[in-house]
């Protein structure tokens, strides 16, 4: 019966179903329903941003600390360390060392990238760019919001419990993760922590698949969505089958843990035992898929920035939304890969290294799409276009060191090196940094209504885009020759004594790193208060956001648009004026152009 | 309008913005569903990895009881049925009926299940005797914890029945409440073969 409903082209009976349902609802008026328990999607975006940036800042300060133990092991902290590590003189703890990588993973995963590119702009791209006046169910995203704040507490408070924070690593394998491996509150809360943050990430992705199927403007098929919207999409597709997976796992631990069961013991005391291994399943069930969630978003926005500021059409638009769905269904299916040396019987290995190596595919003509999309473009090399070919290079280093790892005989070898450490962090780290970056530069004049410092942002990304290649490079080295990963101080080691001069050499770039992020927080800050006012749409692109005012009113759009063309409609010949067509737009001086036009791709 | 439905069965067009929370709650579920596939996942592992069932050579865990409970878990899903046709056939009665007899049989389900889990656990099996124990208890508990939650959902769902607030037109929270129950009644038979039968 809601037959109109799905991408029909216009229909007035379609047209008005949508203003019936979408009310424009009056503006709030108090402070804390304004800004503090919003149900405003742009402002739930921007909560889950600044908690996001809060989150990156502090992992990435526990990241300093991990490479200064590494650079200098034994020699006290700089600045801060005769705080944080009061105990042992500013000294790295080996304890402090293992909590420190733990929950450095832990927040970047879940509460930095996570609240930024899903929460963030998840929120915010969803409904703008899909023509809608919220998310469809606008509670359900404030309560998901205040979900991940009751989350991110626990976890900030299960730093100042006796025996610190947890200590398993963020994969949390029992049995260190048992009340064998890490006694006291500090893993149990960790399990907690992560449990919640996984039912917000739950609430988010209802959401926003429910929004993508139900309110896209008439005339927006699937294939008139701009592919940021694709990979946003997929991604709470993805978080939605299996997040509830390592919540199961979160569950089990937490009985095994405060309730006594044997889930994930075993040994000679208990007869009849759980067994360890299935923790690492059920984890990477969920933690395959996580790895595509957590890049998906960032695929979807370079897939369209690199079109924006090419001034061309996205090459093979359907086939790039396509094999982003291809890469969905084979991460279902690949997570052995994460579990080759844990006795697996070499047939079922075989199995995932195969179906691992067929990801290779769709992903490489993702890859090609890319080329061919800036390839003989008039490119404009904005800091947004910057950081998107910066993701492009940095996700096919990344993509290349996979397949290594994906080859059974190699794994074997590099297996807990840093060559692991190099490939997640360029695919997860650096692909999703600078894709983070390039969506925050993007969106920040329709965000906040004001312009950044332009030179400013291209210093950052140079800052940032050459340290973060010579890390990661060099880590895979490192890794190469076998240095092995989470060991506290590598001198204690004969064999890799050597390697301590090419460790200290990451070391700095990481420093440099660290703070090559100052200049976007003068950057972010002075723009947000003081920034020049945006214009409408300053990148001169078509898609629905930008045909708005800058920032968008409470109910984005007035009048819920018409779409009559594809998300990158540039040089479009019938057109003369300028080089670009909104997506709602007639062909200027054709009249009756929205008639003839279908909505192309 | 009675007396119509009753030659015509009838059913008014849905209206957009119900549609829309319909689709949303089936997806809920299957995440949900997801959950629950996991755990069921943790049952097969470690059956697969103990040769002998139960491991310890305890005694397997009563059916009698189990069994009836699975019937008037079910008979509380039954009543929601009824209660949801009679919302839908503008029956107010029928639904006040069908949401109480849910609630009567959904009680009657938590009260039995204490009943089995107080002669288990008196019997001498507990979560931290061996893996048995923790897979009976660990998952029935979260289970009972979901019937807990729907129980709140028929509570909340009374006073809107009383004053008549649901109509043919109007009552989707009835309907989500519903999916719900056959959702978690689906789960508890699944349960019920893997934990107790099997």
């Amino acid at each position: 019966m809601d037959a109109h409903a799905h991408g029909g082209h216009s229909g007035p009976d379609g047209h008005g179903g949508y203003h019936e349902e979408q009310h424009i609802h009056p503006d709030p008026t108090t402070f804390l329903r304004k800004y503090v328990f919003s149900m405003d999607h742009k402002v739930i975006a921007k909560q889950f941003i600044w908690l996001g940036l809060a989150f990156l800042f502090i992992g990435g300060t526990m990241a300093m600390m991990i490479r200064w133990q590494l650079a200098y092991p034994g020699e006290p902290f700089p600045v801060i360390g005769k705080w944080v590590f009061a105990g042992s003189n500013g000294i790295v703890s080996p304890s402090a060392y293992t909590s420190l990588f733990t929950m450095h993973g832990t927040i970047m995963i879940f509460f930095a990238i996570t609240p930024i590119m899903i929460g963030g702009f998840g929120n915010f791209c969803i409904p703008l760019m899909i023509g809608a006046r919220d998310m469809i169910f606008p509670l359900l995203n404030m309560l998901s919001f205040w979900m991940q704040m009751i989350s991110s507490g626990v976890l900030i408070a299960s730093f100042f419990v006796p025996m610190g924070a947890a200590a398993a690593g963020w994969t949390s394998y029992a049995t260190l993760s048992t009340n064998i491996g890490t006694p006291g509150w500090g893993q149990t809360m960790w399990a907690i922590s992560i449990f919640l943050a996984g039912i917000s990430t739950i609430m988010g992705a209802v959401n926003y698949i429910t929004t993508v199927i139900r309110l896209r403007a008439p005339g927006m098929g699937y294939f008139q969505m701009p592919l940021t919207v694709w990979g946003l999409w997929l991604t709470a597709i993805l978080n939605a089958l299996f997040v509830p997976v390592l919540g199961a796992a979160g569950i089990l631990l937490i009985f095994d843990r405060t309730f006594g069961t044997h889930f994930f013991m075993t040994g000679t005391m208990i007869k009849g035992g759980g067994d360890p291994l299935l923790f690492q399943h059920l984890f990477w069930i969920f933690g395959h898929p996580e790895v595509y969630i957590l890049i998906l978003p960032a695929w979807g926005v370079v897939s369209d920035l690199l079109a924006f500021f090419s001034r061309k059409p996205a090459y093979a638009y359907k086939v790039t939304a396509l094999s982003m769905v291809a890469i969905c269904v084979l991460s279902a299916v690949v997570y052995g890969h994460h579990m080759y040396v844990t006795t697996m019987s070499p047939l079922l290995g075989e199995g995932f290294m195969v179906l691992t190596m067929i990801i290779s595919v769709p992903a490489m003509v993702l890859f090609l799409n890319w080329m061919k999309t800036v390839w003989k473009g008039s490119m404009r090399l904005t800091s947004p276009m910057l950081f998107s070919l910066g993701v492009v290079f940095v996700f096919g280093v990344g993509g290349l060191t996979g397949l290594y790892l994906a080859d059974i005989p190699q794994d074997l070898y590099l297996h807990d090196t840093y060559f692991v450490v190099g490939h997640f962090h360029m695919t997860m780290a650096a692909a999703v940094f600078l894709g983070s970056f390039a969506s925050i530069y993007f969106w920040f004049p329709k965000m906040f209504g004001r312009q950044f410092s332009e030179g400013l942002a291209k210093l950052h990304f140079w800052l940032s885009f050459i340290p973060i290649n010579i890390i990661f490079c060099s880590m895979l080295v490192i890794g190469n020759a076998g240095m092995q990963r989470r060991l506290y101080n590598p001198n204690d080691y004969e064999m890799f004594k050597h390697m301590h001069p090419l460790n200290r050499w990451i070391s700095m770039w990481a420093f440099t790193l660290f703070f090559g992020q100052i200049p976007f927080i003068y950057n972010f800050f002075k723009s947000v208060f003081a920034g020049k006012q945006a214009e409408m749409n300053p990148w001169q692109v078509g898609t629905l956001e930008w045909s708005i005012p800058s920032p968008p009113p409470h109910h984005n759009f007035d009048e819920i648009p018409h779409v009559i063309h594809g998300p990158h409609e540039y040089n479009n010949p019938a057109v003369t004026t300028k080089d670009w067509l909104g997506q709602a737009e007639e062909i200027p001086g054709t009249g009756g152009g929205a008639a003839v036009s279908k909505p192309a791709n | 309008m009675t007396a119509l439905n009753d030659i015509v069965p009838f059913r008014a067009p849905r209206r957009r913005s119900d549609t829309n929370s319909f689709v949303g709650m089936l997806i809920f579920l299957g995440t949900w569903a997801m959950m629950f596939g996991a755990l069921f996942f943790a049952y097969a592992e470690v059956r697969l990895k103990n040769a002998e069932w139960p491991p310890s050579g305890e005694a397997p865990l009563p059916i009698a009881l189990p069994l009836l409970n699975t019937i008037v878990l079910m008979l509380a899903s039954v009543a929601l049925g009824f209660a949801l046709k009679a919302v839908r056939t503008a029956h107010p009665g029928g639904l006040r009926l069908g949401l109480f007899g849910a609630l009567v049989f959904g009680s009657l389900f938590l009260a039995l299940q204490m009943v089995v889990w107080r002669s288990i656990y008196l019997g001498g099996l507990k979560p931290s005797t061996d893996i048995y124990g923790s897979v009976f208890y660990g998952l029935t508990c979260f289970h009972a914890l979901h019937v807990l939650v729907g129980l709140g959902g028929i509570i909340s769902l009374l006073p809107g029945a009383l004053s008549g607030k649901f109509n043919v037109q109007r009552h989707a929270s009835v309907r989500h409440w519903v999916m719900y129950w056959h959702f978690v009644d689906v789960v508890w038979v699944l349960m019920f073969v893997t934990v107790y039968v099997l």
